[in-house]
C-alpha cells in the first residue's frame, strides 16, 4: 500500500499508527473521549485486516496489568485511556514502568472531575509525569500518527525500554478531522523492525521471575535510579529516531519546536492542539512588528533541558501558558522550566499563566495580554504569576449561571 | 461587578481590527458551523462539506461538539475551509454560515443557533417556511435560505436522517462542485452505512438538495473576535464557588418534546383503553383522561411512536410535525 492522504480525527490516526505498527495486543476499557480509537481497531482485527488480539477487560487497572504482563511476554502492545480512567488505573502505571516493558499507551486529555467535564486540559496526563513512563504530546492529528510509530522505537531501544504515553488533546484533536498522510506499510516496517525482547521474554519454556519485592532500601534506590538512567538515555536515543524518521517520512519531530524562534525577542511557551492558536496569535502579532516565537513543548518525559535552554537562551521574557493547575502552586510547566533556566547566565523573565482549562478557548484578545504581559515586565521588572487568562464576557456568564443555580450570599 | 479589575496594560497596546472583505478562495477562511439535534445528521453533513472541500484541494477541518452523547440532544458540528493552512481550532464562534437542521433550536435560548454569525453571513434553516417567513419568525436579520430537507429525507430515503442532504446544502452554499459532493457523500456514506441502496439513495437526496439551492457568493472576513478585557478572578467563599445547584424545581421548565419529527394522534373511536400505550412509553408521559381514554404530553413526548407500535388495535396514528 503507497502513501495516502485522508480526512482523519486524531482517535482513526492513532488507530492507523497502531495498525502499521503491527501491534500484537490490544487490552482495551471505554471511556471518552478515547474509545473511538479502540472501536477502530476493534473493527479492523475483526474484519481481519489487523492481526492481533483486542481484549475488553473489567477496569482500566485491569487494563494497564494486562498491557503490562503482555508486553513482558515480549509482544508488542497498546492501550489507550483518558482522565478519569488514567486515573482509575493509575496504581498500575508505576507498576509496569518498574517492570521496563515498552508498550505504548495513548491518554487522550480531558479535564478531571469535580466538577465533571470533557474537554482538555493537562492535569491527567501531568499525574502520570513521574511514573517512569515517557511523554509525548501531540499538537496536529498527523503528529499524532506519526508519534505512535516514533515512540516504539523509542520505548523498544535497548538503551531505554520503559513504556511510553502519546498524549493528544480530546475533541480538539481526537474528535477533529484535517488531511493525514497514511504512510506505507513497507516504509513503517524499514524504521520499525518487529519487538525483540532480551530482558523480559516470559514463556513456559523459558522460567523467569518478574516484579520482585526488594527490602531494605539498596536495592529499591538502585532500580529507580535506573529507571531514571534509561529515561535520559531517551534524550540521546530520540535524536536518532527522528532523524532517521525524518529520512524515511519527510517529517520532522524535534523534542521542541521552535516557531518562529529564531530571531524572536518573546517567547509564548505551549503544548498540544492550543498550540496552533498560539502560532496564529504569533502570526498577527508579528504583523504589528512584535518580534515573538513559540515554543512547543513535545517530548516532556525525558525533559528536554538541553533543547529548551537553547531556544530560550537570550530572549528578553517568556511566557508559559500551563493548560493545567497544580492547585497551591500554579503552572506544573513554569515550575519545570524555571528550574531549567535557574543556572543559566543571561536568563529570560519567566511569566506564568494558566489557560484552557476544561477546553476554556484562549482568545485573540488573552494572547495579546500575554504579549502586552512580556512587554510590561521586560519594561518594567513587574512580573504577575501565575495569572488565570479569564475574560470578562467569561466573568458575566459565570456570574448569571451562578445566579440560576441560587448562588447568593450576603457580601 | 465589584471585583473586576481591569489591567490597564491591556488598554495601552489593544489592537484596533479593520475587517476585509475579501472573496472566498482567495486568502481567507469560510467557517460553518451545523446545528442539530442528536442523531440527525448535523456531525456527518459537516464532514460531507469537508471531505468534500478537502477532496476539491482546500485546506479542511471538522470537528463535532457534544456533551454526553443521546439523542435529541442539542449538539454543533464545524467545518473550517481555507487555502492555506487552518491555524485555528475548537469551536466556531463567528461562523460565515450557519446550517441549522432542526428549526426549533431557534427557539432554544441554550443552543442560540445564529449566534455570532457575522455580518453579510448566511443562514440556512430546515423548515417548511419561506426565506421570508422564517426570518420574520425567528427575528434573524442576515441572509436566509429554507428549504424542507426533513420531507425530502422522508420522501428519498424514508428516514427523517439529514446528514449528506445537509451536506448538499452546505456544499452548495461554500460553492464546492457537484463533483467533489458526489464523492465525498460516496466515501462518507460508505464509512457509516452497509446497505448499498440507503448508500445510493443518499446520494441521489444530497445532490437533489444541491441542486434545490441558488449557488451564492459568500464572502469571508477575518474573525475579529470579541472585545472582552482579561480580568483578575477575585476570590469567593465555597458557599459560592463550590458546583452546586441550590435552586429546585426546574426540570418541568425544560420542554424535551420539542425536536419530534412524527407526533402520536388517538383515535377514541377504535381505543380500548386496554392502557399498553400507557405502560410501554418509555417516558411515561401517557395518562388517562377522566373518561378512560389515554392522552400524552405533548411537551414532553419525544415521537419514539412505540405507543404507535405497541397498541393492539391500531389506534394510534403517527402524524407528521410541522412547527407553526
Amino acid at each position: 500500500m503507497a502513501r495516502t492522504r485522508e480526512m482523519l480525527t486524531g482517535n482513526t490516526s492513532v488507530a492507523w499508527g497502531v495498525r502499521l505498527a503491527e501491534v500484537d495486543y490490544v487490552p482495551t476499557y471505554p471511556i471518552t473521549p478515547q474509545t473511538e480509537i479502540i472501536e477502530t481497531l476493534a473493527k479492523w482485527i475483526y474484519d481481519g485486516v489487523m492481526d492481533a488480539r483486542c481484549v475488553s477487560l473489567d477496569s482500566e487497572h485491569s487494563m494497564i496489568t494486562a498491557a503490562g504482563a503482555a508486553s513482558a511476554t515480549g509482544v508488542r502492545v497498546f492501550t489507550a485511556t483518558s482522565s478519569q480512567g488514567l486515573l482509575y488505573g493509575f496504581e498500575m502505571l508505576y507498576t509496569v514502568a518498574g517492570w521496563r516493558v515498552p508498550f505504548v499507551m495513548v491518554n487522550v486529555s480531558r479535564g478531571l472531575s469535580s466538577p465533571i467535564t470533557l474537554e482538555p486540559d493537562h492535569n491527567d496526563i501531568l499525574a502520570a509525569r513521574d511514573s517512569g513512563f515517557l511523554q509525548i504530546h501531540c499538537e496536529t492529528c498527523q503528529e499524532a500518527l506519526d508519534s505512535i510509530l516514533m515512540a516504539y522505537r523509542l520505548a523498544e531501544d535497548e538503551r531505554v525500554l520503559l513504556p511510553i504515553f502519546v498524549n493528544m488533546d480530546g475533541f480538539h484533536l481526537s474528535f477533529t478531522r484535517e488531511p493525514v498522510e497514511i504512510p506505507d506499510i513497507d516504509e513503517v516496517r524499514r524504521f520499525l523492525p518487529p519487538y525483540q525482547s532480551n530482558h523480559a521474554f516470559f514463556k513456559a519454556s523459558q522460567p523467569m521471575a518478574q516484579g520482585l519485592a526488594v527490602i531494605g532500601g539498596s536495592s529499591y534506590s538502585y532500580f529507580k535510579y535506573q529507571m531514571h538512567l534509561a529515561s535520559m538515555k531517551a534524550l540521546i536515543v530520540y535524536q536518532e529516531v527522528s532523524e532517521e524518521f525524518n529520512k524515511i517520512f519527510g517529517r520532522s519531530y524535534n523534542t521542541t519546536e521552535g516557531y518562529m524562534t529564531h530571531d524572536a525577542e518573546y517567547i509564548l511557551v505551549m503544548s498540544n492542539s492550543f498550540s496552533t492558536l498560539g502560532k496564529a496569535a504569533i502570526e498577527k502579532v508579528r504583523k504589528k512588528g512584535m518580534k515573538a516565537g513559540l515554543l512547543r513543548l513535545r517530548l516532556l518525559r525525558p525533559f528536554p533541558d538541553a533543547d529548551l535552554k537553547a531556544i530560550l537562551k537570550g530572549k528578553k521574557a517568556v511566557a508559559v501558558i500551563d493548560q493545567n493547575i497544580s492547585v497551591g502552586k500554579g503552572g506544573i510547566w513554569y515550575s519545570e522550566i524555571a528550574g531549567a533556566l535557574y543556572h543559566e547566565k543571561n536568563k529570560p523573565l519567566l511569566l506564568s499563566f494558566i489557560g484552557g482549562l476544561g477546553g476554556k478557548n484562549i482568545s485573540a484578545q488573552e494572547f495579546e495580554f500575554i504579549f502586552n504581559a512580556m512587554i510590561k515586565a521586560f519594561n518594567t521588572g513587574e512580573i504577575e504569576t501565575p495569572r488565570l487568562l479569564y475574560t470578562e464576557g467569561e466573568w458575566r456568564e459565570m456570574e448569571r449561571l451562578k445566579s440560576i443555580a441560587g448562588k447568593t450570599y450576603n457580601k | 461587578m465589584p471585583y473586576i479589575k481591569n489591567p490597564t496594560v491591556q488598554k495601552d497596546m489593544r489592537v484596533s481590527y479593520s475587517p476585509t472583505y475579501t472573496f472566498f478562495g482567495a486568502e481567507q477562511m469560510l467557517r460553518v458551523r451545523f446545528h442539530g439535534r442528536g442523531g440527525q445528521g448535523a456531525k456527518v453533513a459537516s464532514r460531507v462539506l469537508g471531505t468534500a472541500a478537502f477532496l476539491e484541494g482546500y485546506c479542511a477541518q471538522d470537528f463535532p461538539l457534544y456533551g454526553a452523547e443521546r439523542r435529541g440532544a442539542p449538539i454543533t458540528a464545524f467545518t473550517r475551509i481555507s487555502r492555506e493552512p487552518i491555524l485555528e481550532r475548537g469551536v466556531i464562534s463567528e461562523p460565515d454560515m450557519v446550517i441549522i437542521l432542526d428549526e426549533t433550536l431557534l427557539d432554544d435560548p441554550q443552543a442560540n443557533p445564529v449566534s455570532g454569525i457575522k455580518e453579510g453571513g448566511i443562514v440556512f434553516i430546515n423548515t417548511a417556511h419561506s426565506p421570508a417567513e422564517a426570518k420574520d419568525k425567528h427575528k434573524v436579520a442576515e441572509r436566509v435560505i429554507t428549504l424542507d430537507i426533513t420531507k425530502i429525507g422522508l420522501d428519498m430515503l424514508g428516514l427523517p436522517v439529514l446528514s449528506t442532504l445537509a451536506g448538499g446544502v452546505a456544499a452548495r452554499i461554500a460553492g464546492i462542485e457537484e463533483d467533489s459532493l458526489r464523492k465525498a457523500v460516496e466515501k462518507e456514506a460508505s464509512a457509516i452505512l452497509t446497505d448499498e441502496k440507503l448508500i445510493t439513495k443518499n446520494l441521489e437526496a444530497s445532490l437533489f438538495c444541491f441542486h434545490a439551492i441558488h449557488s451564492l457568493e459568500v464572502k469571508t472576513t477575518e474573525a475579529i473576535g470579541k472585545e472582552s478585557p482579561v480580568i483578575d478572578v477575585p476570590f469567593e467563599p465555597a458557599l459560592i464557588s463550590s458546583p452546586t445547584i441550590n435552586t429546585t424545581g426546574n426540570t418541568p421548565l425544560r420542554k424535551t418534546g420539542n425536536w419530534r419529527v412524527f407526533k402520536p394522534v388517538w383515535n377514541y373511536e377504535a381505543c380500548t383503553k386496554c392502557m399498553t400505550c400507557v405502560a410501554r412509553c418509555p417516558d411515561g408521559c401517557i395518562a388517562m383522561n377522566e373518561d378512560g381514554f389515554p392522552y400524552t404530553d405533548y411537551d414532553n413526548c419525544k415521537g419514539c411512536l412505540i405507543c404507535v407500535e405497541e397498541c393492539p388495535v391500531k389506534a394510534i396514528e403517527k402524524v407528521r410535525e410541522v412547527h407553526t
